[in-house]
């Protein structure tokens, strides 16, 4: 086999700055990216949840489209395509001092529209999984029902969602990787100019995947440290736990149910 | 000790009335022209088949049903409506209804008790958020509600962790917290396993005897004989025969009472 350890461990354990600035332009990405997508996706959601028609058929519409197209044509249509319709161009502009390429942009607006579809979907599915007669009591109790959303269904559906939510930006962070078909400097594309330069491809590649093993493998334990903060504040035994999630050991877990709780003492 | 030491509803007229009440879901008919009216300090239990209407009545009163024809007034007040200027009835607005709801207490079938907190945030939740009352004197009533209802060592506990027949008592005292001036039971023992029917039954008797307005839909003909002072009997979404337990049990005016009466004595 001809397979260069030298090259490997040296590309693995002391990464060149461009592959450095490659894998901090995928964590920021990522990061923004589903910061502004949760903020999209709950605003989408709740005009799927409108009374008024018109709003519920743009967030129906906007769903179906966009979960129903593959996100590399979007990236293109948005970055290359509206550029060359005379549509709309991203250009580089300057932040505080940081430059942001257009393609940066493009990127950022791409992954927050797709993922902005599939987070509505959470955050519906988790507001629906509250029973209803806690609204129904809270709104007994005098609650309006904006107070109801804010005090008794939100808190109980964030602990429902928090699971897909992270699945979500799990393969977010992995989607980063076609960027590079819009010229995004991000981790794979850093690696696929060293591997057409150094001809190192199974090294190459085999370090980036690496990497984006490592930022998965991160994410799964601030995941569960996340789930595990929801799940003690709601009087719940822990989550599952990272040995569990990432290598499938130890016991199974006990998931609990509200209605089928047993009694601690039935006085 | 009474457990409800709020200032009973005072002022004219029922404190409950129902006027030709009607509601439909979809095509299907639930209530027809029903009229109610409960008196203050008046004991009321609907009894009845099941789908008869009764827990839809019921709800209709703090206006988790809307209706559809008739109207609804509590304590002399339209509930979750208005009269427009041409004389129409039209919504009231989200914050108005909240409000009127907030006199008018509700237990439900499944308690309906808020997992994500302990006992005592439940209880005192409405008390300061809705009724703005301070945290220390929200907790301090609501100690004494779980006193009374026999959980005071329960205030911090999640609910999860309650039996049946406590998480109950804790969403009547929930439900008091509020000083209400009407109480609604939509079947509160049915969820119940039979032990724990008497610990609840004996916290609602202690409020009738206290001098709370309540309807009560309940399957419970013993505590119904005892506790209330009038039974209405509903069947296919309408109140068939209406009088003291003493009267509409032993001498039932309708053959559907008799029928229904036959199978649950």
């Amino acid at each position: 086999m001809n397979f260069d350890w030298l090259y490997f461990w040296g590309a693995l354990f002391t990464p060149s700055p461009r592959f450095l600035s490659g894998l901090a332009l995928t964590v920021i990405i990522s990061i923004v990216a589903m910061a502004l997508a949760l903020v999209l996706g709950l605003a989408i959601a709740l005009l799927g949840r409108s009374r008024f028609l018109p709003f519920k058929l743009f967030a129906s519409l906007y769903v179906w489209v966009i979960r129903g197209t593959p996100l590399l044509v979007q990236l293109v249509i948005i970055y290359t395509g509206f550029a060359a319709a005379g549509f709309f161009r991203f250009e580089d502009v300057d932040l505080f001092g940081a430059l942001i390429r257009g393609a940066v942009q493009a990127a950022i607006v791409g992954l927050m529209l797709n993922e902005s579809a599939y987070i509505s979907e959470i955050v519906r599915s988790g507001l629906e999984s509250v029973d209803s007669g806690q609204n129904e009591a809270a709104l007994s109790l005098g609650m309006t029902p904006t107070q109801s959303m804010r005090k008794i269904i939100v808190p109980q559906a964030i602990r429902i969602m928090v699971p897909p939510l992270g699945n979500s930006f799990n393969g977010l962070m992995k989607a980063t990787s076609i960027l590079s078909i819009i010229g995004v400097a991000e981790m794979f594309q850093v690696g696929s100019t060293m591997s057409s330069a150094t001809f190192k491809v199974f090294e190459v590649y085999a370090v980036v995947a690496l990497y984006y093993l490592l930022l998965t493998t991160v994410w799964t334990l601030i995941q569960t440290a996340i789930e595990n903060a929801l799940n003690a504040r709601a009087g719940l035994p822990p989550a599952e736990s990272v040995m569990k999630r990432l290598f499938g050991l130890g016991g199974r877990r006990q998931i609990p149910s509200a209605r089928a709780a047993q009694p601690v003492d039935a006085a | 000790m009474t457990l409800y030491t709020a200032p009973i509803s005072v002022g004219d007229g029922p404190l409950v009335s129902a006027k030709g009440v009607s509601k439909f879901f979809g095509e299907k008919q639930i209530l027809t022209d029903v009229d109610l009216e409960v008196e203050r300090g008046e004991v009321v239990v609907l009894v009845g088949p099941s789908g008869a209407g009764k827990t839809t009545m019921l709800r209709t009163l703090n206006r988790l049903e809307a209706i559809d024809a008739g109207e609804i007034t509590i304590n002399g007040a339209l509930i979750g409506q208005r009269r427009n200027k041409q004389g129409k009835l039209v919504d009231v607005s989200a914050r108005t209804l909240a409000r009127q709801r907030a006199d008018i207490g509700f237990v439900f079938q499944h308690f309906n008790l808020f997992p994500h907190m302990t006992v005592l945030e439940n209880i005192t939740l409405a008390m300061t958020d809705v009724k703005g009352e301070r945290k220390a004197d929200a907790i301090a009533y609501a100690k004494e509600l779980l006193d009374r209802v026999g959980l005071a060592d329960k205030a911090d506990v999640r609910t999860r962790s309650l039996s049946g027949g406590q998480q109950q008592r804790v969403a009547i005292a929930r439900a008091l917290a509020m000083r209400p001036a009407l109480m609604l039971f939509d079947e509160p023992t049915s969820a119940l396993d039979p032990e724990m029917v008497g610990e609840v039954l004996a916290v609602m008797k202690d409020l009738a005897e206290a001098g709370m307005t309540m309807l009560i839909v309940s399957h419970e003909m013993g505590f119904t004989r005892e506790v209330a002072d009038r039974v209405i009997v509903m069947d296919a979404g309408k109140i068939i025969e209406t009088g003291p337990p003493a009267q509409v049990f032993t001498a039932p005016q309708h053959e559907r009472t008799r029928q229904f009466l036959s199978k649950v004595l």
